[in-house]
């Protein structure tokens, strides 16, 4: 999948430089990344991912300072997942940079990442189905304590990591569903045992790709309230794609606008809210879906 | 599991609990002491015969399911680690004058690296092409053992004479083992190593690396995303696969007196995936009892014959004794389409677990 790595390399340097430089868009009213993404404690440098003529992303720039709490928004399509995608190397990014806390990662491997303190939840709930609520979060404790592999073969798994895994389950409260099977759980537990897995890693950085879908009104006030306790309490940087605007807008630091893979405009909720491109692109679409 | 903790006296939870906890070794012994006397009651096999043949080829298929039911993985190349074992110890001792105690354990190593090697090579690329490519490599060594390579292997042959280890003594089929002035059947060695390997196998299980194992199989998408090198674990839980199949593979040479190239073949390969589906690939004794079953169907089914024509008068049976597998084959779409991930062990399961549950109900009443 390398192999074509050459060429598509100097066409990103070439988006890059275009669309993203970041002496050339500090538009009026619109506050881009004022950080450089070296000096954030996740950033990226024209991120692109293409699947053949498509280009899913395209010279993402991202510059999250930390302990922000940052949104990501835009339209179906946008290519908001595809972003996590390739900032977690679940996909290969075409071309382009990341950087966590100043240093380049972008050749590292996916399993790599949550040990550097990078990790990200799933939209749709990927458990490991068949085991108890418990031992979801402590494989994960134990593989953040033991590392990307160990050949441990006297201990007794079920023993190790077991505290810290009560720790999560505690701040996620999951706990009194500690025994239950992972698939038997609800929807909406099994949304927050993918946050605790997540948090079991012990990051600093969190991508969380809407943690409330599918969630009722009660249920999306109280994650949206999880999260905010999560990261106040863990001191956190937080990366969150979400389509509840309340949430958007009330809870995050700075929102970053996603159209057709590129980046529109980031900015306060306040600035997101007064700008007529967003309005255009993305908050008129949404009122056509009569879901603002 | 969760229906052993009924609010009874505490000392009785305590002593549940620790069988629950070591149920496996438990039943691994219970097995080995009791398999040898219940298969040579009459109503049964009326012979041990073939205990320590379903000891091995039981070994075999616990060492196989730690890869498949365990890691997801399906290989139809199996027969590669035990031929290497099998291999291993004839070509030992008949080509190098080697003790069988020096032969086995370097077969093993052996065997340990080629499934190294070929897992560092075949794992990432799919489910589907990871079992294709194990059925590739088992045909591309089935062809080179069969060409005979420097005279080592004895091709189509295989190799027989020279190939009993000084300490076994063969009369009439029955193999016994003498040791210090001592003697013993062949059977008791043969337990020995199984309990121990099988004791092995079920700690890999348990470990922290059997657990990621598990959660590797239920989802690696997930797995790698938390930080799981997943091919990492894949590579090694194939190595360790195929180190407890070569070791089957150190007894099975013993108990055959030689090694055939058959040992190497695409059947062999295939018996122990059925034998583990049959059994149930999602528990540690489900292959196991697979292994038995396939054993205790075909010596059966070939015995039935002999007992059933004094009954049935002039009839000849005799083409049935062929005809064995078909049986078995029959019983195998019944328990698969009857359960599939459980097989025969889980049915067995489910049935004491409704038995318990019914008793618990009476005694509460």
């Amino acid at each position: 999948m390398t192999d074509t790595s050459s060429d598509d390399a100097t066409e990103a340097e070439r988006v890059t430089d275009d669309a993203t430089d970041p002496a050339s868009v500090t538009g009026p009213g619109t506050d881009h990344e004022s950080l450089d993404p070296t000096e954030a404690a996740l950033g990226a440098r024209g991120l692109t991912k293409r699947f053949g003529e498509l280009t899913a992303v395209g010279g993402v720039d991202l510059a999250v300072p930390e302990g922000e709490l940052r949104a990501i928004i835009g339209p179906n399509g946008a290519g908001k997942t595809t972003f996590f995608n390739v900032l977690t190397n679940a996909l290969e990014p075409t071309a382009g940079a990341v950087y966590l806390h100043g240093e380049e990662i972008t050749g590292t491997p996916q399993y790599a990442r949550p040990h550097d303190g990078l990790v990200r939840s799933f939209q749709s709930n990927q458990l490991f189905t068949e085991q108890t609520v418990h031992e979801n979060v402590r494989i994960v404790a134990q593989t953040a304590e033991q590392g990307a592999f160990s050949l441990d073969l006297l201990g007794r798994g079920r023993d190790l990591a077991t505290e810290r895994a009560h720790e999560v389950l505690e701040l996620t409260e999951l706990d009194d569903l500690a025994e239950e099977t992972a698939k038997n759980l609800s929807h909406g537990d099994q949304r927050r045992l993918g946050i605790a897995m997540a948090l079991a890693t012990d990051p600093s950085v969190l991508l969380l790709d809407e943690p409330t879908s599918g969630l009722g009104a009660v249920e999306t006030e109280t994650t949206a309230d999880l999260i905010e306790d999560i990261q106040s309490e863990l001191g956190l940087t937080l990366l969150l794609i979400e389509h509840d605007m309340n949430i958007v807008l009330s809870r995050s630091d700075r929102i970053t606008v996603l159209h057709r893979g590129e980046v529109l405009t980031t900015g306060t909720p306040e600035e997101i809210r007064n700008d007529d491109a967003v309005q255009e692109a993305y908050l008129g679409e949404r009122d056509e879906e009569g879901s603002l | 599991m969760s229906d052993a903790t009924e609010p009874t006296a505490d000392g009785r939870d305590r002593l549940l609990a620790s069988i629950s906890r070591y149920q496996v070794p438990i039943g691994i012994l219970l097995l080995v002491g009791l398999l040898r006397p219940v298969i040579a009651h009459d109503a049964l096999l009326g012979s041990s015969y073939i205990a320590s043949s379903m000891l091995i080829w039981m070994l075999f298929a616990a060492a196989f399911n730690l890869l498949y039911g365990y890691s997801g993985l399906l290989s139809f190349g199996h027969a590669i680690f035990l031929g290497t074992g099998i291999y291993g110890v004839a070509i030992g001792l008949r080509h190098f004058d080697l003790p069988y105690l020096v032969a086995a354990p370097i077969g093993v190593i052996v065997a340990g690296l080629i499934a190294y090697g070929i897992a560092r090579l075949i794992v990432g690329y799919g489910e589907i092409y990871f079992a294709m490519l194990t059925l590739a490599f088992a045909e591309a060594i089935h062809f080179v053992v069969n060409a005979d390579p420097f005279g080592l292997t004895g091709g189509a042959d295989g190799l027989r004479s020279g190939t009993t280890p000084g300490w076994i003594e063969s009369f009439r089929g029955q193999s016994v083992v003498q040791l210090g002035g001592g003697e013993f059947d062949l059977y008791y060695f043969v337990a020995i190593v199984f309990v121990l390997a099988t004791l092995a196998l079920w700690q890999i299980v348990r470990s922290p690396f059997g657990r990621t194992l598990v959660a590797i199989r239920d989802n690696e998408e997930l797995a790698r995303a938390m930080g799981i090198s997943t091919a990492r674990y894949q590579v090694w839980a194939f190595t360790l696969s195929g180190i407890f199949s070569a070791i089957a593979g150190t007894l099975l040479v013993i108990r055959n007196s030689g090694a055939s190239l058959e040992n190497f073949g695409m059947m062999t390969g295939a018996e122990v995936i059925l034998m583990s589906i049959f059994g149930g690939m999602s528990y540690f004794f489900g292959p196991i009892a697979g292994a038995f079953s396939w054993f205790f169907a075909r010596e059966y089914l070939t015995n039935l014959e002999m007992v059933a024509v004094p009954l049935l008068g002039t009839v000849d049976v005799g083409p049935i004794l062929g005809y064995w597998r078909f049986f078995f084959g029959f019983l195998f779409v019944v328990v698969i389409v009857l359960s599939p991930r459980e097989g025969l062990w889980g049915f067995v399961r489910s049935i004491a677990d409704r038995v318990r549950r019914r008793l618990t109900e009476v005694i509460r009443e």
